[in-house]
């Protein structure tokens, strides 16, 4: 790869954060317009494309990102509102400039397709068409109100003002000079006396002085300069010079190019682009300590605050400079924390921290069957080591689900906009953290049940209001931790599952037989099955259940499950049971005959003796007696192998397993206890497996074969145990 | 899908122009070979897991170098009886292609014999009925020493797409056994 290649990557990178933190900003924008700081970083980012872009050369990515940049740059300056109009064409700007982006990375010398660049000529026309008649506004505006009698046009000019002491004239100074010599280096656009000092008559000496003065000043002098005029009366005048609004953008910038390297103080930051002397710095530094020496009790008020309010600065230039500080912080602060990896050499690494454990048992292994007491402490703290290294390795790979779930702000707010629907999304638990591999594979049937949850759970703002619901409609993705796993959920508040119409749907397919009992929650289940999932049917079932068979699959494949909560009217809920990790898991080792299993720590529960005299040992129906609860149970050795049951067996143990609100027991012979579960994949062979989900290599060689408790739960309860089928439904009421 | 074919053809063309080499091997004690190229290993019998719920053909999986390989009883898989596993029994590992890559399997036999050189006029076509294996198990029939040897297609034989099916089968049957009781 060529440098420049490398640089693409980089670039192709950079420009989809960027793209994706716009859109990020423009859909909270939704919600709160006048956001300064995320109008700001909507700015940033296309004034950030259009930089690189023009670095490589994509001209196009240049001429629109540059309209779309000035256009925030007058929504940053508040010469133009934001609206959902506004909006929605720079959620669309957004699209465009991806696809410009795709095209001038695929296809670098190609010229734009037509389609592309109509596209674009649209949106720039949208974007800037009603420019004209905000302009007029924003001139108004510009105006600023300055107490102490008259108005002055701060639009191009310094505005300094002038309030002179009594003593003045007393110590040799004469305003009237100063204004001259200021003369020299602009023109004086307008110049207001302030004379509201001024005493009566008689009281009034002549030899004090009493004017105030404010000034229009045109220059192209820098504040210094100006500053420098009246430094000889700095003792006996009071100097505020604050800057023109022409200015200010200039400032802004300079303020934006900053050295990012290290944080400054916001004085410092403020002197240095020009906007502040250090004069003015030093003075507001002594209000501010004469503040705090003042009123103990309160807090002295920020610098910023004290600038602004001795009219130095402007209130704009100080929010951009704290925001910059803030900004160099976070940066400092992230490049200080984040180091970008390669996915593949992570997988590597922990793929090779799995070979790690597994020898590590083997260590063990040998040291036990030889009895070398000595090599056993070393080989213990070894191991101690070895499951830490294993835990940080699969931290590493941890992301936050939030990133995931805020892609679907948009996806509701448009679903919502095409079906003419009201629909808010709330999002909680985006800090829940998963593994990156799960993270991928759970993002389409994510987007699946959210669909489903737009389309065919919430009802049209009539039909809701009609229902006594508020016309708003919302869904809920919520994710949170549940032992060992991470759960979660899509609820709406929409029609909710007809259960009845599943059943007969259910039936006229063939799916179950008129003679089935079914739960509650085995016939919610149903529209998982493939049967149900023709269209046709959809819209009879209020279209629950196209593709649904797909979205069980792909999660079952990543060894989790999912649950159906419905109350008919007021809303589905769809829980996502999830491994936090593919990779390695704690499980818990049994023995049954010669073959030994694994299953995962995190659903274990308990394990009891067999014939202890609390359990009420009932073999025909295969369910015990655990203080007062029925527990179905399944004797794994006869239920995998179908031997016959022996009568007089050895000392029996029971493993407690629960699996969302279900428990049950596995009866087996031996208890290994808890072991580093590396999971290896049994392939294609196996795929369609019930009760097994992998395999791992055990420290002596041999392959133990990995419990897929979710699944022997169902079969123990189908099997089993009609006797307890209050088990499957407890979580409908 | 496609190396599949390629492979496929592959054979064609050295079953017509060269001569090709065969792995020969016992089943019970009927000699069957599959074309060296297939083959990736063949390793002594080592400790197999058994695998609940599937069905003879599937005899277990194994550890090879840290993973775990399937191992498909032929003698099971060909519709005889499940090989007793003695001291020369081996497995032969071949790679089967799958969508996604090739995976490796590991196939029972009860003894490997030698490697064949086989010239391309001693092979035929499967008969159309006579052997009790289903046809589409047999690539062709090598004549050697005026013996018939079948010569097994491998991509039908380990068909991933039909035995992850039949453990299917197998297990709803399980299923139905344990709800008649």
């Amino acid at each position: 790869m060529s440098e420049l290649d490398a640089a693409l990557t980089v670039f192709a990178q950079e420009a989809e954060e960027l793209l994706t933190d716009m859109e990020d900003a423009l859909l909270s924008l939704e919600s709160k317009p006048d956001d300064s700081e995320t109008i700001n970083s909507l700015f940033r980012a296309m004034h950030t494309i259009k930089g690189s872009s023009g670095l490589f050369g994509f001209n196009a990515i240049v001429g629109f990102t540059h309209e779309a940049e000035s256009v925030l740059d007058k929504v940053r300056n508040g010469e133009r509102g934001i609206d959902a109009e506004l909006i929605s064409v720079l959620l669309n700007s957004k699209d465009h400039t991806a696809k410009l982006i795709e095209h001038c990375l695929t296809q670098k010398d190609a010229a734009l397709p037509a389609s592309l660049a109509a596209d674009g000529e649209r949106l720039i026309r949208q974007l800037t068409g009603r420019q004209t008649t905000d302009m007029q506004q924003s001139d108004d505006s510009a105006q600023l109100e300055i107490e102490g009698g008259g108005e002055i046009s701060v639009d191009d000019n310094w505005l300094i003002s002038l309030e002179f002491q009594k003593d003045a004239f007393r110590n040799g100074m004469d305003p009237l000079s100063f204004i001259r010599y200021l003369r020299t280096l602009g023109e004086i656009k307008q110049i207001l006396t302030v004379a509201s000092e001024m005493p009566a008559g008689d009281d009034m000496d002549p030899e004090s002085c009493y004017l105030h003065f404010k000034i229009a000043f045109q220059s192209d002098a820098n504040k210094q300069t100006i500053e420098a005029v009246f430094d000889f009366a700095s003792d006996d005048c009071d100097i505020k010079i604050l800057p023109p609004n022409s200015k200010l953008e200039e400032y802004v910038n300079l303020l934006n190019a900053q050295d990012d390297n290290h944080v400054n103080r916001l004085g410092d930051m403020l002197v240095q682009v020009g906007a502040l002397t250090q004069n003015d710095v030093n003075h507001a530094l002594q209000s501010q300590q004469a503040n705090i020496d003042s009123e103990q009790a309160v807090p002295g008020k920020p610098l910023g605050e004290i600038l602004v309010e001795q009219h130095v600065v402007q209130q704009p230039l100080v929010d951009q400079a704290l925001k910059k500080q803030e900004q160099t912080k976070q940066k400092l602060a992230s490049e200080a924390n984040y180091i970008r990896v390669d996915a593949t050499k992570l997988g590597h690494l922990i793929n090779l921290v799995g070979e790690l454990v597994i020898s590590s048992a083997a260590m063990t292994l040998i040291v036990e069957k030889h009895g070398l007491s000595d090599a056993g402490d070393v080989a213990a703290s070894m191991n101690a080591l070895v499951s830490s290294i294993r835990d940080t390795a699969l931290e590493l790979r941890m992301v936050q689900i939030g990133e995931t779930f805020s892609r679907f702000k948009r996806v509701v707010r448009d679903v919502s906009k095409e079906l003419n629907k009201d629909i808010e999304l709330y999002i909680s638990g985006g800090e829940t953290e998963l593994d990156k591999t799960v993270v991928e594979k759970i993002n389409d049937p994510l987007t699946h049940l959210i669909r489903n949850a737009l389309d065919h759970g919430i009802e049209s703002p009539a039909q809701r209001l009609a229902a006594g619901k508020p016309a708003q409609g919302t869904v809920q993705l919520n994710a949170y931790h549940e032992s060992g796993h991470i759960v979660i959920q899509i609820a709406d508040d929409g029609v909710g599952l007809n259960s009845e119409k599943i059943l007969n749907k259910a039936l006229a397919n063939g799916l179950i037989k008129p003679d089935h009992d079914l739960s509650q929650q085995e016939i919610y289940n149903l529209i998982f099955a493939a049967g149900l999932s023709t269209k046709d049917q959809a819209t009879n079932l209020s279209g629950r259940g196209v593709g649904m068979d797909v979205v069980k699959k792909n999660i079952e494949a990543l060894r989790g499950s999912v649950e159906i909560d419905s109350i008919e009217g007021e809303g589905t809920t769809i829980s996502i049971r999830l491994p936090l990790t593919l990779a390695i898991i704690d499980g818990f080792m049994v023995g049954t005959g010669h073959d030994r299993y694994i299953i995962p720590l995190s659903m274990v529960d308990e394990c009891i003796e067999m014939n202890a005299n609390e359990c009420e040992i009932d073999d025909i129906q295969h369910y015990i007696n655990l203080r007062g609860q029925v527990l179905p149970y399944l004797r794994l050795g006869d239920y995998f192998h179908n031997q016959i049951a022996d009568s007089n067996r050895k000392r029996e143990s029971v493993v407690v397993v629960k699996s969302g609100q279900t428990k049950a027991g596995f009866v087996v012979d031996e208890l290994h206890g808890e072991h580093q579960t590396v999971i290896k994949p049994l392939g294609k062979v196996f795929e369609r497996l019930n009760g097994i989900t992998g395999a791992t290599v055990l420290g002596d060689g041999n392959v133990a074969l990995i419990l897929d408790v979710q699944g022997l739960i169902q079969a123990a309860i189908k099997n089993k145990s009609r006797p307890a089928p209050f088990l499957t439904s407890q979580r409908i009421q | 899908m496609s190396n599949l074919i390629r492979r496929e053809t592959g054979h064609a063309v050295a079953v017509q122009e060269q001569v090709g080499q065969y792995l020969t091997f016992l089943v019970g004690t009927e000699s069957f070979a599959v074309s060296i190229l297939d083959v990736k290993e063949i390793i002594e019998i080592a400790n197999v897991t058994r695998v609940p719920l599937t069905p003879d053909y599937i005899h277990g999986v194994i550890n090879l170098r840290g993973s775990v390989v399937p191992v498909i009883d032929l003698s099971a898989r060909l519709s005889r009886h499940c090989s007793e596993v003695s001291k020369r029994s081996c497995i032969v590992l071949v790679a089967v292609e799958t969508g996604e890559g090739s995976q490796l399997i590991g196939m029972l036999v009860d003894e490997v014999r030698e490697i064949l050189e086989i010239p391309p006029a001693n092979i035929q076509p499967a008969p159309d009925f006579g052997t009790d294996i289903r046809t589409d198990f047999i690539q062709a029939m090598a004549r050697v020493d005026d013996v018939f040897i079948i010569l097994l297609a491998i991509s039908r034989v380990l068909s991933l797409d039909e035995l992850s099916l039949l453990s299917d089968l197998a297990q709803s049957q399980d299923h139905l056994l344990a709800n008649a009781d």
